[in-house]
């Protein structure tokens, strides 16, 4: 069962999105800022973190750099998807320079966004 | 400028208004997982559908490439999204009719849709301009370092909601971010744990099946315990009326549900601020209450030395206050110790010497015989003295059934024109005097050609009297005599009286040491405002005159520390500074001599005490303290 971190700082995004994912076998868990993102994602256990890119405190570009920093040396490295509602030209690059995987937007399309989630993923274990 | 002409405030509005399509879309996509119903299922498609086209209408109108919006074109799309927008609202109307209780969850998930399509209409084009400030409003805001955030203190916080989920969330949030707290499910219980524990802040859910929150609300409010605890209601009721019921009950604010993280973070931040400050404001209250508690106890002598230790910790004026405090109240508890000393040992002097009748002298004063009635209304008891004006009777006062002392007043004083009214206001004056160093003058009066003055009566023996038995006196008695003294001039000298003629023969004591100093006022009517009468006699008592005094030149209240200084020179030695066998000869030493030290004719006088007398003694009124308050001070400071 893939366990999922979902860094997400509106309780109703975090809500729905959640519920949608459990439905579909992922095993969920909460972040609901970028500090709390990255402390997280470090303590190890997730198989994939949906990032969202508008967080406070440090956004989801920061909190990616930070989680990837970390990571460095060690060998590990949890597949990071970007998630925003600004969907503007050049998202996509930025995502990708900051050390995400691969980049999503808001609205989701569940179906498009499992895709992206399966090939970082691979074979369901 | 008009409408938005940076690639970053298009791409923030583009959040704004794609952000409610995520949950408009989301919600409805799952709750069409689980309809069975057709009209259920219709009504969520028709949400669905209303959600793209709204989508549609955005990409079209912001798209993602742009890097500038006009207000026109903004406007263009506003009004175009209102079409898809009723439909959405008229949707998910019909599905919260079909709702029944037990749909709780799917009735949830439409009110959120419907609150998400509500926030749609409410973005504005400002909100993309102010893009990392503005957007604090509506969705993700973006701190920047710049930005002004409450440094939160960690607090205790009482949790209270019926939703387990509900709770959870806050208990996670809050003790991330350092807080420590508690959670209860009910108002009952809210009441029972604020009874029980201390807390500094409470988010209170308003809808509880057992007790509701703004009842919880009105019971914290009304409890002298608990009222002060500041109180945040949190509640999915967010229209006008419900958020003025909690504020009218005297909540601190009220947070809509589903809260923002952000905006949950800043207003707990904001209420553990306000209450912070209104701790700290409390407990200066509370610390300058002591204060004033511990200068009341100074003055009714119960003070205990360090009662202001705690306040004397502070780092501020309130600090310094109770420390400068805390150090006087020593300095005076131990000048009181001398002081009591001094007077006992002035006691002991006193009821060493035979307590008895002032002596009485040959006098030409009008004689009252004892038993006779003086206007009316003084029954002469007794002829107690005599002085240069006139004889001294105690009598009673038949109208006040009190002791009172009366002065006679030798015919020929009251000749020179005029003085007699001089005499009078300056009796007015004296009576003005209020302390107890000094014999109060009641009142002067004439009857049958007799003046008389009514004054305090006061059993006691006269410091000359006292230095006639003991020769002279030893130092602690005479400081508790100049301590004495020295404040009755004060009281003097502030109504504006000058005694003229301080000298052992005016200072009265009682058995318990009490120094009172009689004749206030009086002096002007013997003529010794001079010294030298018309004719270039000496009146008066020139021992204890000031040269300025002596010589007829003006003078101010320093003649009577001079006199003082006498005074305490001949209680220390037993003799006078300057010494004659008759007036010229005492003027002629006065003028020419300096005074003798008097510890070098006592040993057991100390320097200082030696110094303040001979400074007493100055020739030059600008060589003695300024005013009676300085003897008072530096008193203090010698035994």
């Amino acid at each position: 069962m893939p366990k999922i971190l979902l860094v997400e700082d509106n309780e109703m995004n975090r809500d729905m999105l959640s519920r949608r994912l459990q439905r579909k076998g992922f095993e969920i868990a909460l972040a609901v800022d970028g500090p709390e993102g990255v402390t997280m994602a470090l303590a190890g256990g997730y198989d994939l973190i949906l990032m969202d890119m508008s967080l406070p405190e440090i956004d989801g570009w920061e909190a990616t750099r930070r989680v990837r920093e970390a990571e460095a040396g060690t060998g590990r490295h949890v597949p990071i998807i970007a998630l925003t509602a600004h969907a503007m030209s050049g998202d996509r690059e930025k995502a990708m320079a900051a050390g995400c995987d691969d980049y999503d937007t808001k609205p989701v399309e569940l179906d498009r966004l499992l895709e992206k989630m399966a090939a970082l993923l691979g074979p369901v274990k | 400028m008009t409408g938005l002409n940076t690639p970053e405030a298009v791409a923030e509005l583009r959040h704004e208004l794609r952000t409610p399509l995520n949950l408009i879309i989301g919600y409805c996509e799952m709750l069409l997982e689980d309809a069975i119903a057709d009209d259920r299922r219709t009504a969520l498609q028709q949400t669905l559908t209303a959600g793209r086209d709204i989508l549609e209408r955005i990409n079209a109108a912001v798209p993602s490439s742009r890097g500038e919006i006009s207000d026109d074109d903004f406007e263009a799309l506003r009004t175009s999204l209102r079409e898809p927008h009723g439909r959405i609202i008229a949707a998910t109307s019909a599905l919260l009719t079909d709702c029944g209780e037990i749909d709780s969850e799917f009735e949830r998930d439409v009110r959120r849709v419907r609150s998400s399509a509500e926030r749609l209409l409410t973005v504005e084009l400002s909100m993309g301009r102010g893009a990392n400030h503005m957007a604090i409003t509506v969705g993700h805001p973006t701190f920047d370092s710049g930005h002004a955030r409450v440094a939160t203190r960690p607090a205790h916080i009482l949790v209270v909601d019926d939703q387990e989920d509900n709770r959870t969330v806050l208990e996670r949030r809050l003790t991330r971010q350092g807080h420590t707290v508690e959670c209860v499910s009910g108002g009952h219980a809210a009441l029972s744990q604020l009874q029980n524990g201390r807390f500094d802040l409470v988010l209170l859910d308003v809808l509880m099946p057992d007790l509701d929150g703004l009842a919880v609300l009105e019971r914290i409010k009304a409890n002298p315990n608990t009222r002060d605890i500041p109180v945040i209601m949190i509640s999915a009721l967010d229209d006008v009326a419900s958020v003025v019921r909690c504020i009218e009950r005297g909540a601190e604010d009220h947070l809509p549900k589903p809260f923002d993280p952000v905006i949950l973070r800043a207003r707990i931040g904001a209420c553990l601020e306000k209450k912070r400050l209104r701790d700290v404001e409390l407990e200066y209250l509370r610390e300058v209450g002591r204060v004033i508690d511990a200068a009341t106890a100074v003055e009714a002598g119960t003070y205990v030395g360090g009662g202001l230790a705690e306040v004397a910790r502070r780092g501020d004026e309130l600090g310094r206050l109770a420390r400068v405090f805390d150090t006087m109240a020593d300095h005076v508890r131990a000048r009181e110790m001398r002081l009591k000393d001094q007077v006992e040992a002035l006691r002991r002097e006193i009821a060493g010497a035979t307590l008895s009748s002032r002596p009485v002298s040959q006098s030409e004063a009008p004689s009252l015989p004892t038993g006779s009635l003086l206007a009316d209304r003084y029954e002469i008891h007794e002829e107690i003295g005599s002085g240069g004006m006139g004889m001294v009777y105690r009598a009673l006062d038949r109208e006040l059934n009190e002791q009172v002392a009366i002065k006679t007043l030798r015919a020929e004083m009251l000749r020179e024109p005029g003085l007699l009214d001089r005499f009078k206001s300056e009796i007015r004056l004296a009576r003005h005097i209020s302390n107890k160093h000094v014999v109060r003058t009641h009142d002067i009066g004439e009857r049958d050609g007799v003046y008389y003055l009514t004054m305090e009566y006061v059993e006691g023996i006269t410091v000359r009297s006292l230095l006639d038995t003991r020769g002279r006196l030893a130092v602690a008695p005479t400081l508790a005599i100049a301590s004495q003294l020295a404040q009755s001039l004060v009281a003097a000298h502030e109504q504006g009286v000058i005694h003229r003629d301080i000298k052992p023969q005016n200072l009265l004591l009682d058995a318990n040491g009490v120094l009172k100093v009689m004749d206030f006022g009086v002096a002007r009517l013997r003529g010794v405002s001079t010294g030298v009468t018309e004719v270039g006699q000496l009146v008066g008592t020139p021992q204890y005159m000031a040269p300025e005094q002596l010589l007829g030149e003006d003078f101010d209240e320093r003649v009577d520390l001079f006199a003082m200084g006498v005074v305490l020179f001949e209680c220390l030695t037993g003799r006078l500074p300057f010494e004659g066998t008759n007036v010229m000869s005492i003027i002629a030493r006065l003028m020419r001599d300096e005074a003798p030290s008097p510890s070098s004719l006592n040993p057991d006088v100390s320097e200082e005490v030696s110094a303040l007398v001979l400074r007493l003694l100055s020739k030059e009124p600008t060589g003695r303290p300024a005013t009676a308050s300085d003897v008072v001070r530096q008193l203090s400071d010698v035994s």
